[in-house]
């Protein structure tokens, strides 16, 4: 259960509130690279945390993300020309650099230095492995680029795809740190996904239905331990990390990539999942990178052109009630991102919570929501840079291990749960 | 008239796409939910139950607090181990569960070892859900919670003391 009051402060993230400038702390990712492939490539409509933007690239290969509209008469940029370093607005001419500067009115005189005060909001927009980064916050406090594994291994190492999910961020992040989910709803994907299925792990995961839970501070967020029975005297630990505001990981299933999750508000009524798989120490094989391709493991099929799933709620996601008699899906829909996504969406745009009836299970969760809510406010009312933001506190990982039951996985897997290049996950 | 879609015309593409719109939600049923959950809250040491007495002083439905300090082991079981409640009153371990479902140990060290123990083999027993907070910094409660790995089904390892609070609220208790 939440508060009114409290649910509102945790969805709304626009520009102003208080988790729209927690948000604006962090470098978030703000589209993937393929969607600006080349130099002078078509601008791309970006919207993130309630605000409009236009990205490019320019002629140099500079990114900008800058205002959706021409500061002359409100038009789209969309519609601009890129060309010769800048993006033109096909109303009037008037053009504009990828900081955003005006560099030409083609009304005013040749000598006029009219355009030089003429200048659009611009964040700035790095490419960091398959994604582009922005940080929408006060340029004097932009912190040092992001450093999670996944943008950091080799490229031959990482994939990364993005679905839009049509409810608030809230409810897919909560998905992603909900470890006790997985054994009913995604109970088909551990026998059948290609990059989920054949691990010692699933079969402790479907022996013991009732995991314990515990959920412990970390210095950028939290980790969320799963524990199962294993064999005598021993416990099965999932164990998922959480950086604020945004970043989650999937604990790994043999030697199948490591996978993740990037939630990143669009508007207060939908979002971008960015879902990642990487191997810290060998390439993807071809036959793992098509089943990502295919929207296997956490990705999606999505429509052509398009980060719409292909299974979406204006279908009912092509639900299947035959396949969830035979038990190849639990809940019919098919795959494991849009059997996330169906049921978050199901909530409604954003979920009252208020009327939630939370059971300790949901540790995980409480304790989340508390740590982003304090953060907020202490950001908003002492100025307090919130936890996630120093790039140290991006190198984790998520691990799955077997213990004996007397060692505590904090303890135990110090090393397990820190991203250390060249050094394979701890997986079973 | 093969061929012919004879389904009724929609303006909505779909069951989903209509039950999520923003409207929809003025139709969902607005009854005030109940409390769901009877709970026990017992300090195991000094500190927590400290914890609970600051925590008990707010307005909760259900929950009642208890201490274990100066508990005692009346030896016929772990029903008839005493504890107090917050005001010293005694009372047996098995009246305190009796009628509830939901247990929630505070621990900050070890001292309360055997008495976790004891609630969690009972809660055990008894079909009670058992979740355990252990407060301590970096992590000096280390044997507390090995202590309640064993039976709690949750353990939230914090330095916040607000914890408490905010997992109380949220179970409704």
């Amino acid at each position: 259960m939440l508060r009114k009051d409290i649910n509102e402060l945790l969805t709304q993230t626009g520009p102003g509130t208080p988790m729209g400038e927690l948000f604006r702390q962090y470098w978030i990712p703000a589209m993937l690279a393929e969607e600006l492939p080349e130099n002078d490539s078509p601008p791309v409509r970006v919207k993130l945390l309630s605000e409009r933007m236009l990205a490019f690239r320019d002629s140099e290969g500079r990114y900008g993300l800058i205002d959706e509209f021409c500061a002359h008469r409100g038009a789209s940029l969309w519609f601009g020309r890129n060309e010769q370093a800048g993006l033109r607005c096909p109303y009037h001419g008037w053009k504009y650099d990828y900081t955003g500067q005006c560099i030409e009115v083609p009304s005013e005189a040749d000598n006029s230095s009219f355009c030089q005060n003429v200048k659009l909001t611009a964040y700035p927009l790095v490419k960091i492995g398959d994604l582009l980064w922005t940080y929408m916050g006060d340029p004097a406090k932009q912190p040092p680029l992001p450093e999670f594994e996944f943008v950091h291994v080799p490229a031959e190492q990482t994939y990364t795809s993005k679905r839009w999910q049509q409810c608030n961020w809230m409810q897919a992040f909560e998905g992603g740190i909900d470890s006790s989910h997985v054994t009913f709803l995604h109970s088909g994907g551990l026998k059948t996904d290609p990059l989920f299925k054949g691990a010692k792990g699933n079969e402790y995961n479907m022996k013991d239905t009732k995991p314990f839970f515990e959920v412990a501070d970390s210095e950028g967020g939290l980790f969320v331990g799963a524990r199962r029975n294993a064999e005598e005297g021993t416990y099965y630990w999932r164990i998922t990390p959480w950086v604020m505001p945004a970043f989650t990981m999937v604990p790994p299933r043999g030697d199948h990539p490591v996978h993740g999750h990037f939630w990143v508000p669009i508007d207060d009524e939908n979002c971008w999942t960015y879902s990642f798989d990487y191997h810290p120490v060998r390439a993807l094989t071809e036959t793992e990178r098509q089943a990502m391709i295919d929207g296997h493991g956490v990705h999606s099929k999505n429509i052509p052109g398009t980060y719409r799933p292909a299974a979406n709620m204006d279908n009912d996601y092509l639900i299947d009630r035959e396949a969830q008699k035979r038990g190849e899906t639990y809940s019919g829909v098919a795959g494991i991102a849009m059997q996330d996504a169906s049921l978050q969406e199901s909530m409604g745009p954003i979920v009252d919570r208020s009327k939630e009836r939370l059971v300790p299970a949901d540790s995980g969760i409480i304790k989340a929501r508390q740590k982003l809510r304090k953060a907020a406010v202490a950001l908003r009312d002492e100025g307090v840079t919130p936890p996630g933001v120093d790039p140290e506190h991006h190198r984790v990982r998520s691990a799955a291990v077997v213990l004996p039951q007397a060692e505590s996985f904090l303890d135990s897997c110090r090393d397990a749960v820190r991203a250390t290049p060249g050094v394979p996950q701890s997986s079973v | 008239m093969a061929g012919t879609d004879m389904r009724a015309p929609s303006a909505y593409p779909s069951e989903c796409a209509r039950a999520t719109a923003p409207g929809e939600s003025r139709f969902r049923i607005d009854v005030p939910i109940r409390p769901a959950r009877n709970a026990r809250v017992i300090g195991l040491d000094e500190r927590a139950t400290a914890i609970a007495q600051r925590v008990a002083h707010r307005s909760w439905a259900k929950a009642t607090f208890y201490t274990c300090q100066a508990a005692s082991d009346a030896g016929t079981g772990d029903a008839r181990i005493v504890l107090h409640r917050l005001d010293g009153r005694p009372v047996l371990l098995g009246e305190v569960l009796t009628g509830t479902d939901v247990v929630v140990v505070l621990a900050t060290e070890d001292a309360g070892r055997q008495w976790a123990a004891a609630i969690g083999r009972l809660c055990g027993a008894d079909g009670i859900t058992t979740a355990g907070i252990v407060l301590g910094e970096d992590f000096e409660a280390d044997d507390a919670v090995a202590a309640l790995r064993p039976y709690a089904r949750v353990l939230l390892l914090s330095a916040d003391e607000s914890d408490v609070t905010e997992l109380l609220t949220a179970l409704r208790v």
